[in-house]
């Protein structure tokens, strides 16, 4: 981590965040799905560089997830159809909490589950675990045939998956990962608020879906999958700055962003939308060490820019039109 | 080779192109070169292990170089890293020179023809487990089918200097002669002729062709080729091994012939990857649980790509 230098030599800041009541020390996470639980990623890149760190969805029980092919590769994407193959709660508990205890960033767990219960159990267990810094409550999967999307897309179970799961996280920070294709997405991000949800976090992937014209069928097992990477990114960045205007700003709520994100212009592109942090995806697959370069970006950018606080950053976007 | 893999550091390396040569109408060989950090990490990849290659910035051959069935294909941009698997590692000085050969069948492999020598290219490797020797073998199998021939060419190397007591014979297949990913014309091949191909007989292990239309070789799928030989052989089913990789259908009919004649087999499977290192959850292999009616997925990348056939369900 960059420390303070003299004046004279200062050609780095540092870029801390306040995220839900938490410092992190810089705005950049990895994404649920895409970094494992940490430990995957840590032969390309210091971890700890990282302001945070969300994991696979846990569920109650294991899941096996869904048949092969679970993914294919798109112009600029790829579709993923996973299915929440995940060790479940038990296993993580035992084999993986130890591990992320010894991390200096935040960790975030992501919750699923097919009935309010279940993801209540998962909260409730970890609530009071020191290794997490807060929840991040999947309600927008869209390869799952029960939970996921089906409750992220319903105002009331909004409501009622987040106030009881806000109810058994205790002190951790709540957030809630919106589902992007939606008719008004605000409306979701309303409710999530109102239900106590300290952070939102966005976008998940788009439910979308490739043919072998050969065989007529679907490329993927699911028929279905969540549609993620660069060719997502400025949809993404558009329902952060539409959920930042219409919702976060007003209640102090902080954004998660992310959609496409691989370098730090795409980084910054959704601070100044709106996002008070940002997580990478997919780019993790492709350059398992690009989170730590972008958090440098980020920080040259500020430098150049003059930007003593990132936070005057945070939804920045220029409106004015004129030259 | 130990019975479980040795640890190489996995990490992301940058490879010097030696040289990509065309063998075949659809097949190369690529040479890439390593040297430092990424020396040291391949020094001691096992046959079977494979890398992620990123192709995403190589360029697209000429336009009327590109096979017709491609065309629409190769204007797609590259996102995710592709998994090869390796048909040769040597070390020179502090140098290390690994060899991929690669069959063009979509954007990514038909801009991988592009990479040129002293080019550079990002390699995230070795990954995954490779072919492991049992105690007490003697003959050790090499099934290979089409690209498959790859890994089994490194295992053959590896075998001879490592393993003299073993006795090894390849037997590699394809849909014709021209088909057969080996740098020598094979049309008028006997299926006599033991040592047949050089790339397996330099290491001193003969190898037996067999192409599906005859015009090289065994006339047949390489598993009957494979299956005939075994019978016509009085070896116990203890004292040896087999190693195939190739199509999975292929591999679905040499683990059935070696669960008949109980022989120890182990086959490297393929899956769409998007990660390579155990991440994304997308590679799943389902398997079998030991005394048990249960399956579980296994993840190719990870857990693989090289399974016990008794444990894939195929
Ligand atoms: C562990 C491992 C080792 C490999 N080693 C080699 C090697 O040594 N040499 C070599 O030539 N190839 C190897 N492959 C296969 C190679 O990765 C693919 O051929 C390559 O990714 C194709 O990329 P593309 O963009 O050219 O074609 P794509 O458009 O990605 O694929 C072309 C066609 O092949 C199918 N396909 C692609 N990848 C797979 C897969 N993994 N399993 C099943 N079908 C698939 C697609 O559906 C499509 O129809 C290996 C694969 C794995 C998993
Ligand atoms: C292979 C894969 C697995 C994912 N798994 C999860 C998951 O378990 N839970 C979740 O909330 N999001 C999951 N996601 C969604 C990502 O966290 C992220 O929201 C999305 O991919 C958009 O970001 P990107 O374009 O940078 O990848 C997954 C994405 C991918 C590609
Ligand atoms: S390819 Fe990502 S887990 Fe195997």
């Amino acid at each position: 981590m960059t420390v303070s230098r003299f004046w004279f030599m200062e050609e780095t800041v540092d870029i801390p965040v306040d995220f839900a009541g938490i410092r992190l020390a810089n705005p950049v996470f990895t994404a649920s799905g895409t970094s494992g639980y940490a430990d995957e990623l840590s032969d390309f890149m210091d971890v700890n560089a990282l302001g945070g760190l969300v994991t696979k969805s846990i569920t109650v029980k294991p899941r096996k997830g869904n048949a092969t092919p679970r993914i294919v590769e798109t112009d600029s994407g790829m579709l993923n159809a996973i299915g929440w193959a995940n060790i479940g709660l038990d296993a993580f508990v035992e084999e993986k909490l130890p591990a992320l205890d010894k991390l200096s960033c935040a960790v975030f767990v992501n919750i699923a589950g097919e009935t309010i219960d279940e993801y209540v159990a998962v909260a409730e267990r970890l609530a009071t675990a020191e290794a997490i810094a807060g929840f991040e409550l999947n309600i927008s999967c869209p390869n799952v045939e029960l939970g996921g999307i089906s409750f992220g897309t319903d105002p009331s179970q909004v409501a009622a998956v987040t106030s009881a799961v806000k109810r058994a996280v205790g002190e951790k920070i709540l957030m809630v990962k919106l589902p992007p294709a939606v008719t008004d997405i605000s409306v979701i991000a309303q409710v999530a608020v109102d239900a106590g949800a300290d952070a939102l976090s966005l976008v998940n992937t788009f439910t979308a879906m490739v043919v072998d014209i050969e065989t007529r069928k679907p490329v993927l097992a699911n028929k279905t999958g969540g549609l993620s990477g660069p060719a997502i990114k400025p949809i993404a960045v558009y329902l952060v700055n539409k959920v930042y205007n219409e919702v976060a700003k007003g209640f102090g709520i902080p954004i998660l962003g992310m959609g496409g994100i691989r370098t730090a212009s795409d980084a910054i592109e959704f601070i100044i939308a709106g996002a008070s942090a940002v997580a990478v995806g997919t780019a993790n697959f492709i350059e398992p060490g690009c989170a730590v370069k972008i958090i440098e970006g980020v920080k040259e950018y500020c430098v150049r820019k003059n930007i003593a606080n990132i936070k005057d950053l945070v939804g920045s976007l220029n409106q004015d039109l004129t030259d | 080779m130990s019975e479980k893999c040795s640890a190489t550091k996995r990490g992301e390396y940058w490879a010097t192109v030696r040289a990509n040569k065309q063998i075949g109408e659809r097949f190369y060989r690529l040479g890439l070169e390593f040297s430092g950090a990424g020396a040291e990490a391949f020094a001691r990849v096992q046959a079977g292990q494979f890398a992620e290659l990123d192709l995403s910035s190589a360029a697209l051959p000429s336009a009327e170089t590109i096979p017709q069935e491609l065309v629409d294909a190769a204007g797609r941009k590259i996102l995710l890293r592709r998994p090869f698997s390796f048909a040769d590692v040597d070390t020179r000085d502090d140098r290390t020179l690994v060899d991929i050969l690669y069959c063009v069948v979509g954007p990514a492999t038909l801009r991988m023809t592009t990479l040129a020598a002293g080019g550079s290219v990002s390699v995230i490797g070795p990954l995954g487990n490779g072919f492991r020797v049992p105690d007490g073998k003697k003959t050790a199998l090499l099934a290979a089918g089409g690209m498959g021939a790859g890994p089994l060419q490194h295992l053959a190397k590896i075998l001879t200097a490592d393993f003299p007591q073993i006795d090894a014979v390849a037997f590699a297949g394809a849909k014709t002669a021209e088909e057969l990913p080996f740098e020598r014309r094979l049309d008028k091949i006997a299926q006599q002729l033991e040592f047949s191909l050089p790339e397996f007989a330099r290491y001193g292990v003969r190898s037996l062709v067999a192409t599906d239309d005859g015009s090289a070789g065994f006339a047949g799928p390489v598993t009957d080729c494979f299956s005939e030989w075994l019978g016509k052989s009085d070896l116990a089913g203890e004292s040896m091994v087999i190693y195939s990789c190739g199509p999975e259908q292929m591999l679905a009919r040499v683990a059935e012939i070696a669960k008949t004649r109980n022989i120890d087999c182990q086959v490297s499977m393929e899956r769409r990857m998007a990660c390579g290192i155990g991440i994304c959850q997308s590679c799943a292999v389902e398997c079998r649980v030991a005394d048990s009616a249960e399956t579980v997925y296994k993840l190719c990348c990870e857990d693989g790509p090289v399974f016990d056939s008794k444990e894939v369900v195929f």
